[in-house]
């Protein structure tokens, strides 16, 4: 074999080993971002605004992640989670400030997309809670966009 | 970041479906704070049209009265432009909310302006042209979506190279000028519901620890919002009671005085 064809070889099998752990490698947070933008996508024709700004982060299975966030009486929320790790299972929930539960009951869970649905009853801050109950992955990334109308 | 718009183009319907025969989530009904207290995130500082929003709700709002497109004064100092910027945005929001066309494409031209003060106005071009573009056009929902992006992507842009302290001077600037705007409203129309809206003791718990990590920014104009927001958290830190018109009254002067003091020069 003459040395560019070497080169060659050497180069695609590479090229082929990085393309094989690709997904390991290359997911980001901003994949999991992607997911959680899918989930919200309904929502807008329904006239609720997303934020361009978003949470994100990795968890390990049975790992959970709080944020806390201003929320106003009078604009009505809805949160959305997702992760590109397809057989991965997220979810979450929104608690007032004294810990009670304070998200409305359509709110849903499905697979590696999740989203609370909340109707502020007072202002102030609010916990959101996201968890990776399950995963085949030793770290899950994860992102948390939300909306308000 | 990616921009919302490229997932408009992935299926809708898969996604409600996925919502209309999903389980309905179990979660413990209460839980104990404290005990997250290690795992909690920083704050995401409100965008100003969410509080806006929420006003308009109690009641109609005389959004004009509250324009302000005036070019002020060029400084030098970054976290100066910065702390403008973030009050030129929330202007921006203003303007949307009074659907002047005039005024929101002068504010689109001036964060372009200040961007490039801060050195990243490469990354607000092409969102200071389509606000420019919306407002012609009179697409509001359009405008108020490119102005997130314009600080979304000014923040970001911000964070990579390390200046997240001028970006959460964005974010504060944003948060004073909404606050003045929100007190002015209530002020003139006090209700309790729109008073309530004040309740954001944890906001300015961030804002003054933020502030207090940036000893390097010696300026007169952040010594006296630090001193000012001294003065505004008991206001707004009740608890269950009630925030008075009273205090409302004296949120509105305090934010209205930094506001003179972010867009005029010392």
């Amino acid at each position: 074999m003459n040395l560019f064809a070497k080169v060659l070889f050497r180069t695609s099998s590479l090229l082929l080993a990085l393309m094989a752990v690709q997904p390991a490698i290359f997911a980001s947070v901003d994949d999991a971002q992607s997911f959680a933008l899918q989930a919200a996508e309904p929502y807008v024709k329904q006239g609720f605004q997303v934020r361009e700004d978003y949470w994100g982060g990795d968890l390990g299975s049975g790992e959970k992640k709080a944020v806390r966030q201003q929320l106003f009486k009078g604009n009505e929320y809805w949160f959305w989670l997702g992760t590109e790790v397809d057989r991965a299972k997220v979810s979450v929930h929104v608690y007032d400030s004294d810990g009670k539960l304070a998200e409305e009951s359509d709110s849903w869970q499905k697979g590696h997309f999740a989203a609370a649905h909340v109707i502020p009853k007072a202002t102030g801050s609010y916990f959101i809670i996201v968890s990776v109950e399950e995963s085949p992955e030793e770290r899950t990334h994860w992102a948390l966009v939300y909306g308000f109308r | 970041m990616i921009p919302f718009t490229r997932h408009m183009k992935l299926s809708v319907g898969v996604i409600f479906g996925l919502a209309l025969c999903a389980n309905g989530a179990q979660a413990p009904q209460h839980i104990d704070i404290k005990q997250l207290s290690t795992t909690v995130e920083d704050v995401v500082v409100p965008l100003p049209n969410e509080i806006f929003g929420a006003l308009n709700k109690l009641g109609t709002v005389n959004w004009k009265e509250h324009v302000r497109n005036d070019k002020g004064p060029n400084f030098t100092e970054r976290p100066r432009i910065a702390l403008l910027l973030g009050t030129v945005i929330a202007d921006g929001f203003i303007a949307v909310q009074a659907e002047d066309a005039p005024a929101v494409k002068e504010i689109g031209q001036r964060v372009l302006t200040l961007a490039k003060g801060v050195g990243v106005g490469n990354s607000i071009t092409p969102h200071a042209k389509a606000i420019i573009d919306a407002a012609d056009k009179r697409k509001w929902e359009n405008v108020r979506q490119e102005l997130d992006r314009t600080q979304n992507s000014v923040q970001q842009a911000m964070n990579e190279v390390h200046d997240e302290k001028l970006s959460q001077l964005v974010s504060l600037g944003g948060w004073l000028r909404g606050t003045e705007v929100l007190t002015s409203v209530v002020k003139e129309h006090f209700s309790a519901d729109g008073a309530e809206l004040l309740h954001q003791p944890d906001l300015l718990s961030y804002f003054q620890t933020r502030l207090r990590a940036m000893p390097e920014f010696n300026l007169p104009i952040i010594r006296q919002i630090q001193d000012a927001l001294v003065e505004v958290k008991p206001l707004i830190d009740v608890g269950d009671r009630r925030i008075p018109a009273e205090s409302v009254k004296k949120v509105n002067e305090i934010t209205t005085r930094l506001g003179h003091g972010i867009v005029m020069k010392d």
